[in-house]
């Protein structure tokens, strides 16, 4: 593709403009906007990661990968405000899901550890868990004010929190994988996922593609699994107090 | 030894409201208190203290000689055994609510206890298979307070456990009760108001988070 045909592409951005004039549909002005900033923003991105690239330094890319789990853990321990240490635990768990699914993957030499391939590999799975503990969080805190009184009554038998708890927890690692599990059925019939989409229109055989896109998806199960798993067996315990009660 | 003590408890609501004010009597080893007093006097407040769910803004409870705090909370839930007032069942079915104590212990379930249990408190086996949403009020109350009684206690709190029964089932769980205490030399602490069936010895009355009157006989 030329940059040339990239360019004429943008007519269909104006396409949109107009219709969304004479439809008064008020859009103008957030597409133009849009579609400059998605420009901005890619370019930027492209040359980020071509110098990324370039360097192919082990502390580097490791750094990198750093920035990126943080950025994830402070988005997703929003999610657990008001639970105790919500973005110590959502980092724990975003590194654990990251360094086992990244490990395995290193370790059957599906990928190596170069920037070309750890960054993207470790976006998807950072991303990913990143929802996955946001989802853990947001289950476990609507859990304890729905079904307090079972916790309650469960502690009153003198059961331990994390008895007391154990629905609640293996309820939030459901929630938060499901959507996962959901994604891995439909994948190839509902949805031609971006990466493979890419791969295919940058020329790569189709069947190279798929066998890329397999791997992501087990990746993402393994790596949305991990993290749910640290997240809900850190975070439930910042539900109760030191008298094994729950705190309001 | 009084096997517990109540000094001077205090208890505040979470909006600051007073729900216990300065609470002071003694339950001596194998006693059958009944624990009275009207709606919002706060007898359910002094059981969940006694089973340490809730804590006392102030003062104390001492358990055999020692005070709450310093037990492990788990053990002595196990020791001071509660029955919610209001019933509630949390298994599939009926079976895991009274095979619950057993995980807890991580022991197999003695099914040979339950039945009795079940037996005793009229009601029928099958009732195990049945989801506790199945249940009528009577039939989740006796549940509840023979889950309680499979956890092994030594003080048992019952919150109004007959409050949904008949005459004939009350007669029944109050005999079961009473078999129990004598035969394990339970202590019981009851609220009711089904005063002419418990026949208490010694009460306790509440009103308005006080003590008004505490000692032998009846009100
Ligand atoms: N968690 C709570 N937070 C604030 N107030 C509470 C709480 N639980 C109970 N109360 C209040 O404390 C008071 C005592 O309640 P409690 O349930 O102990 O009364 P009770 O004597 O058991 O009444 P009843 O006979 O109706 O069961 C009531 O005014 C109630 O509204
Ligand atoms: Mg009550």
């Amino acid at each position: 593709m030329s940059n040339w045909s990239l360019f004429l592409s943008f007519s269909l951005v104006i396409l949109a403009m107009l219709v969304s004039k004479k439809e008064k549909l008020f859009l103008e002005k957030d597409l133009l906007v849009g579609s400059i900033r998605a420009v901005v923003q890619l370019v930027a991105v492209g040359y980020i990661l071509k110098f990324i690239f370039a360097q192919n330094n082990f502390w580097f890319t490791t750094a990198l990968l750093l920035v990126m789990v943080l950025n994830a853990a402070y988005i997703a321990g929003k999610r657990g405000e008001g639970i105790k240490n919500s973005h110590l635990i959502s980092f724990g768990a975003i590194v654990m899901g990251l360094s086992v699914t990244l490990g395995a993957l290193i370790a059957f030499r599906a990928i190596s550890y170069k920037p070309s391939q750890a960054i993207p590999v470790s976006g998807m799975i950072v991303g990913n868990a990143m929802v996955a503990v946001g989802l853990v969080f947001r289950s476990l805190k609507q859990t304890f004010r729905d079904r307090r009184e079972e916790v309650e009554v469960k502690l009153s038998l003198g059961a331990p929190p994390r008895e007391a708890a154990f629905s609640l927890i293996r309820e939030s690692i459901k929630t938060a994988m499901l959507p996962t599990v959901d994604q891995m059925k439909t994948l190839g019939i509902v949805q031609l996922p971006g990466m493979m989409t890419g791969l295919i229109l940058a020329g790569a055989n189709p069947l190279l593609a798929i066998k890329y896109q397999i791997m992501v998806a087990f990746m993402l199960a393994g790596a949305v699994t991990v993290a749910a798993y640290v997240a809900s067996y850190f975070a439930y315990r910042g539900f109760f107090n030191e008298d094994f009660q729950i705190v309001s | 030894m009084s096997i517990i003590v109540v000094d001077n408890v205090k208890l505040n609501g979470r909006d600051g409201k007073v729900i216990l004010d300065g609470i002071t009597f003694t339950v001596e080893e194998g006693d059958f208190l009944g624990v009275l007093g009207p709606s919002g006097a706060g007898k359910s407040s002094l059981f969940k203290l006694l089973n340490r769910l809730l804590s006392p803004t102030s003062g104390e409870i001492y358990y055999r000689g020692k005070n709450l705090k310093e037990y492990d909370p788990v053990k002595l839930r196990r020791e001071i055994g509660y029955v919610w007032q209001k019933p509630y069942l949390f298994g599939q079915k009926v079976l895991e609510d009274l095979t619950y104590p057993f995980r807890l212990s991580q022991e197999k379930p003695d099914m040979e206890l339950i039945y009795k249990y079940l037996a005793q408190a009229n009601l029928k086996e099958e009732i195990l298979a049945k989801k506790p949403t199945e249940l009528s009020g009577g039939e989740a109350q006796r549940i509840s307070l023979i889950r309680t009684l499979l956890v092994k206690p030594r003080v048992l709190l019952l919150d109004e456990v007959t409050s949904a029964l008949d005459t004939e089932n009350t007669r029944a769980i109050l005999d079961l009760i009473l078999r129990e205490k004598e035969e394990k030399n339970l202590t019981v602490l009851a609220i009711t108001h089904n005063l002419e069936a418990f026949n208490f010895k010694k009460v306790l009355y509440l009103n308005a988070g006080q003590v008004k009157y505490f000692g032998e006989g009846k009100i």
